[in-house]
């Protein structure tokens, strides 16, 4: 029997009364975890940074801040970002709930607490917390799109790029903008924003199987086009960029969205091609694209685009 | 063992998890900081300090049902529902202090029984 075991999650209790710290305390007495206890938002957000837990218990009636305020201030920070919070809260009102888990909370408990059910979420939420970890360490996927990330774009393109010259193949890159992501994100909120990125990513992922699609960053993704040439790739991105727009969002029946494109491959860079040359053509074709009107495709310097067409 | 009734008003109230082993001993102290919070309650009463009122009910309706306790959890939550209003009623304010008040000294410390 080992009680010392190192590797034991940690649950932060964020809880302005002490009553509910004790029965926190008896009623996981039992289960494999490590319980610490603060009692305002301030230690909170401190203890969550600082100790890294998996998973935070947060009292939505803390006296010094709101507690989804403190879901929100932990969203925006990188370090406490992945926690997965759970709220807690005497209020039974739907709308609480709703709004707990817009802010990106993976679960809702009642007080008062039934045992069995506080244990099965407190599970619950380390179990997919140790998956979402062990996704983002291994695979490199982005969190919210479940495309492959920044980090792996990078190791991915240099590969590619190093591969293309040995095999004297075509390598394109497709760099991909949300238009006016910000101003909707301001009029619409971020749940819609994340949503917004969710269904363009979806649009992006589902291209042609050797196509690999990354979040290159906030509202820019990146496809790299193995053995595709620019002409053609830059058909791939036109039916991405149709696909985008005609996205349905049966909610906000109003509301359209729409991505430029920017476009280059190995024979639109300069002297021995590098990852940072391509994405680097690409970019200026997605600037120019911005800038003569978004919602269009812009091919890189080599070709004149769409004069081909027809 | 003979039990002391603790008020005239309200008939002895158990924790249903008075037997339950993890909780026993902090029932117990649940009982015992009772009355605490009855003076408390009391005091803020006299001195109208309503936000006092409104962190005790608050705190009570959270935990109390946690304890085992529900009928003081619910007395509590009419209580801090009482204070939401825009306009108080301070005739059903006192009302509902005095069944949260009745209530709590009905609460049967485990090992008493």
């Amino acid at each position: 029997m080992n009680h010392d075991e190192p590797k034991r999650p940690r649950v932060l209790a964020i809880d302005d009364s002490d009553l509910v710290h004790r029965l926190l305390r008896a009623r996981l007495r039992h289960e494999r975890i490590d319980l610490h206890s603060v009692h305002n938002a301030g230690d909170g957000i401190r203890m969550a940074r600082n100790l890294r837990p998996e998973v935070i218990l947060l009292d939505i009636d803390l006296e010094d801040l709101d507690g989804f305020e403190v879901l929100a201030r932990l969203k925006a920070d990188p370090l406490t970002r992945d926690i997965a919070v759970i709220f807690v809260s005497a209020s039974n009102e739907t709308m609480d709930r709703v709004r707990g888990l817009d802010l990106g909370a993976v679960d809702f408990i009642g007080k008062p607490f039934d045992v069995g059910e506080l244990k099965a979420r407190v599970r619950s939420a380390l179990r997919m917390q140790r998956l979402v970890r062990m996704l983002a360490q291994r695979a490199q996927l982005d969190g919210l799109t479940g495309l492959w990330n920044r980090a792996y774009l990078d190791d991915r393109l240099a590969a590619e790029v190093a591969s293309s010259i040995r095999y004297r193949k075509p390598l394109s890159l497709i760099l991909c903008d949300l238009d006016r992501f910000k101003s909707l994100n301001d009029a619409h909120g971020h749940p819609f924003g994340d949503e917004v990125l969710e269904r363009a990513a979806a649009v992006l992922g589902a291209g042609r199987s050797p196509d690999v699609a990354c979040r290159y960053g906030g509202e820019e993704f990146a496809l790299i086009a193995p053995g595709t040439d620019l002409e053609e790739t830059m058909l791939v991105a036109e039916r991405h960029r149709a696909r985008i727009s005609e996205i349905d969002w049966p909610d906000r029946p109003e509301i359209r969205i729409s991505a430029s494109f920017g476009v280059a491959d190995l024979g639109c860079v300069q002297g021995d091609p590098t990852p940072e040359k391509l994405i680097a053509a690409a970019d200026r074709a997605l600037y120019r694209a911005k800038e003569s009107g978004r919602d269009r495709v812009v091919g890189s310097d080599r070709v004149d685009w769409p004069r081909i067409a027809g | 063992m003979e039990e002391i009734p603790r008020t005239n008003g309200s008939p002895p109230l158990h924790s249903i998890y008075e037997n339950d082993p993890d909780l026993r001993d902090l029932v117990m102290q649940f009982v015992d900081e009772l009355d605490g919070h009855v003076d408390l309650i009391r005091s803020a009463c006299l001195a109208e300090d309503f936000s006092t009122l409104r962190r005790i009910s608050h705190n009570l309706k959270g935990a109390a049902g946690g304890y085992g306790f529900d009928p003081i959890g619910d007395c509590a939550a009419r209580l801090e529902y009482e204070m939401l209003e825009d306009e108080m009623d301070l005739s059903a304010l006192s009302e509902r202090i005095e069944d949260l008040v009745s209530t709590c000294r009905a609460a049967v410390r485990p090992s008493d029984s």
